[in-house]
């Protein structure tokens, strides 16, 4: 059973003044989704969090959650979404539980002591609660920022750029929130960003953006089939080989005892290693180019020619 | 309007008051400066050195001058009914001249803390995020009065109370008599200024609403204090007395105006419009 899309956009466009932000931009997000809108700078994530919250309105097409344009039932929609910004939009004079007292005020939530005390347990942040925002690393920040998002009980979660600017260490424990979130309340999450590498495990699916406009989409599984027409498979073995070629597979020696082999299809690569194996020992093997990064790269690649 | 969310708003602003020193700096001192000292020390140098000790100091000698030239009325009659010309020039420095300087600091202390409290939250990102919340225009705005309007009034009573006790404790000697405060100050105080406050509130608003930087905001301001320094050197040059009537109509005047603006607020500022205008 597909579940019902939360989010739709159709052929939305959107410019600003001599800029065109969004062009004839199509896609769905369904309810318990962490979908990854992915870009390079200026590719107009942002824009599209906007657009879908109702903050900007679009030139042309049609923007709809909940089932309701975000222009029309704003209000309403607004309670039920909440976004992390680019710059976590906290007061940096007010403490961490100050700035959650006062967004819990602005959202109407009823039980926000007890809700707020969670969120910081939750978060990593109990014992920062009285130290101002301004004095926070970046990644309590964003922890912050995402407490704050989530102070109403969000169905949908927007996250623009959450791991920009924090060490990996940082982008780890934070995505690991994020999953669990998902995991745990089915909340569903937006999450805008060019980093790639670091939200290859975490999304669903992915929604890559080239200059406003959508230039594919699909899970990790479906873009490699898509687009991996061969793949490389690196191989630590003590095999003797000479030449460009083993037993049919193309074959490169990229230093002693590091093989590369490439093979058509993955349902090849037992076989490689079956017969690898019957005359030598293999220590390692690895499928390379399967990152999001590499297919970002067919895909963009695809998309210019 | 959400009245949780209004004075959310409201109260988080008054409390960022104390982390912005271009702001709470000017709140203090110019009470101090301009509701104590300035007057106290005219009292003091007049009952010391008398009018002409003065002159050549403050130029009281073409003050005594200028209550000749006086135009007939209330004012006139009181100060004229003064022995001394120490009593005169007092009484006319300070339940007259001092009026208009009452009106310019409730109305830059409003506009200072109205710019800044939408440049912060611009700077910050914060509008950003209030933007998306589901607080609604109105109740963003009210609150963001609300803020500049209650400090605005509490420097003006403080002012207003400070130089009470200056005017009197210093002046009883030469008068003896209470000489502060007049129907004018009650009407200044209670109705006129809270007025030019509203006033500038409001301007400042659209002006902060309008512009992306908060430079721009304060110079744009700042233009505000202009026909009040109007009014003041009418005053100092006697072509204008500020009574009673004068108080209360320009008072209605200024309320108006203000009505007018909040009503194109209200009709122009939309959430898109103000995200476009604020937000990079
Ligand atoms: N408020 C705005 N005014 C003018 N141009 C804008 C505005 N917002 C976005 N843009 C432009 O739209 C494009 C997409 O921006 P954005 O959505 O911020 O991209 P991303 O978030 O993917 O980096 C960029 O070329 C940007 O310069
Ligand atoms: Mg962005």
């Amino acid at each position: 059973m597909a579940p019902s899309p939360i989010i739709r956009l159709s052929k939305v466009s959107k410019s600003f003044k001599d800029v065109q932000a969004i062009k004839d931009l199509s896609f769905t997000v369904s309810k318990g989704e962490i979908v990854g809108l992915l870009g390079p700078n200026g590719a107009g994530k942002t824009t599209v969090v906007r657009l879908i919250n109702g903050v900007i309105a679009a030139d042309a097409g049609t923007v709809e959650i909940f089932g309701q344009s975000p222009l029309a039932e704003s209000n309403s929609i607004r309670s039920r979404t909440g976004v992390l910004t680019e710059s976590a939009g906290l007061y940096g004079h007010m403490t961490a539980k100050e700035n959650l007292a006062f967004f819990a005020r602005i959202y109407g939530v009823q039980d926000y002591p007890s809700r707020i005390d969670m969120l910081l347990q939750e978060f990593g942040l109990a014992e920062y609660k009285d130290r101002k925002a301004e004095t926070f690393s970046t990644g309590m920040r964003k922890r912050l920022g995402i407490a704050k998002a989530l102070i109403h009980r969000p169905d949908v979660l927007f996250l623009d750029e959450p791991t920009t600017g924090l060490d990996p260490e940082a982008s780890r424990d934070l995505l690991g929130y994020i999953k669990e979130l998902n995991a745990r309340d089915g909340v569903t999450i937006v999450l805008a960003t060019h980093l790639l590498r670091q939200v290859q495990e975490l999304c669903h699916r992915f929604l890559f953006l080239h200059r406003g406009q959508l230039i594919e989409s699909g899970t990790l599984r479906q873009l490699e089939d898509k687009y991996l027409k061969s793949f490389q498979v690196k191989v630590e073995s003590d095999l003797k080989v000479e030449g460009p070629s083993y037993r049919g597979f193309p074959l490169q020696q990229v230093e002693p005892g590091v093989l590369i082999f490439t093979v058509e299809t993955k349902s090849q690569v037992p076989e490689l290693l079956r017969q690898i194996l019957s005359e030598a020992s293999v220590y390692s093997a690895e499928i390379l180019g399967r990152d999001l990064e590499t297919l970002y790269f067919n895909v963009r690649g695809n998309f210019r020619g | 309007m959400d009245r949780r969310a209004m004075w959310a708003i409201a109260i988080k602003d008054i409390k960022a008051i104390r982390s912005s020193v271009q702001v709470w700096l000017p709140m203090i001192l110019v009470p101090i400066v301009m509701c104590a000292l300035i007057p106290g020390g005219m009292i003091y140098g007049v009952r010391r050195f008398g009018i002409e000790g003065m002159g050549n100091m403050g130029n009281m000698d073409s003050l005594a001058k200028l209550i000749d030239s006086l135009p007939p009325g209330s004012l006139r009659d009181t100060i004229t009914s003064f022995d001394s010309p120490e009593k005169q020039v007092l009484y006319f420095v300070l339940n007259h001249l001092f009026v208009s300087f009452f009106l310019i600091i409730p109305l830059m202390l409003s506009s200072v803390i109205t710019a800044n409290s939408f440049a912060v939250e611009k700077e910050r990102g914060t509008l950003e995020t209030l933007l998306f919340s589901p607080v609604e225009i109105r109740t963003l705005f009210a609150g963001k009065v609300l803020s500049a309007f209650i400090p605005g009034m509490a420097v003006t009573f403080l002012c207003g109370l400070v130089y009470g006790i200056v005017v009197n404790v210093l002046a009883y000697p030469l008068f003896e008599e209470l000489i502060f405060p007049t129907l004018n100050w009650a009407v200044l105080l209670l109705w006129t200024i809270p007025a030019v406050i509203l006033f500038a509130i409001f301007i400042n608003v659209i002006i902060s609403a309008k512009v992306k930087g908060f430079q721009e905001a304060y110079q744009l301001s700042g233009l505000l204090v202009l026909p009040v320094l109007a009014l003041v050197l009418g005053q100092a040059l006697g072509a204008l007395v500020l009574d009673t009537q004068w108080l209360l109509w320009g008072g209605a005047m200024v309320l108006a105006l203000a009505m007018g603006m909040l009503g194109f607020i209200s009709r122009h500022f939309d959430r898109n419009r103000l995200f476009e205008s604020q937000v990079s």
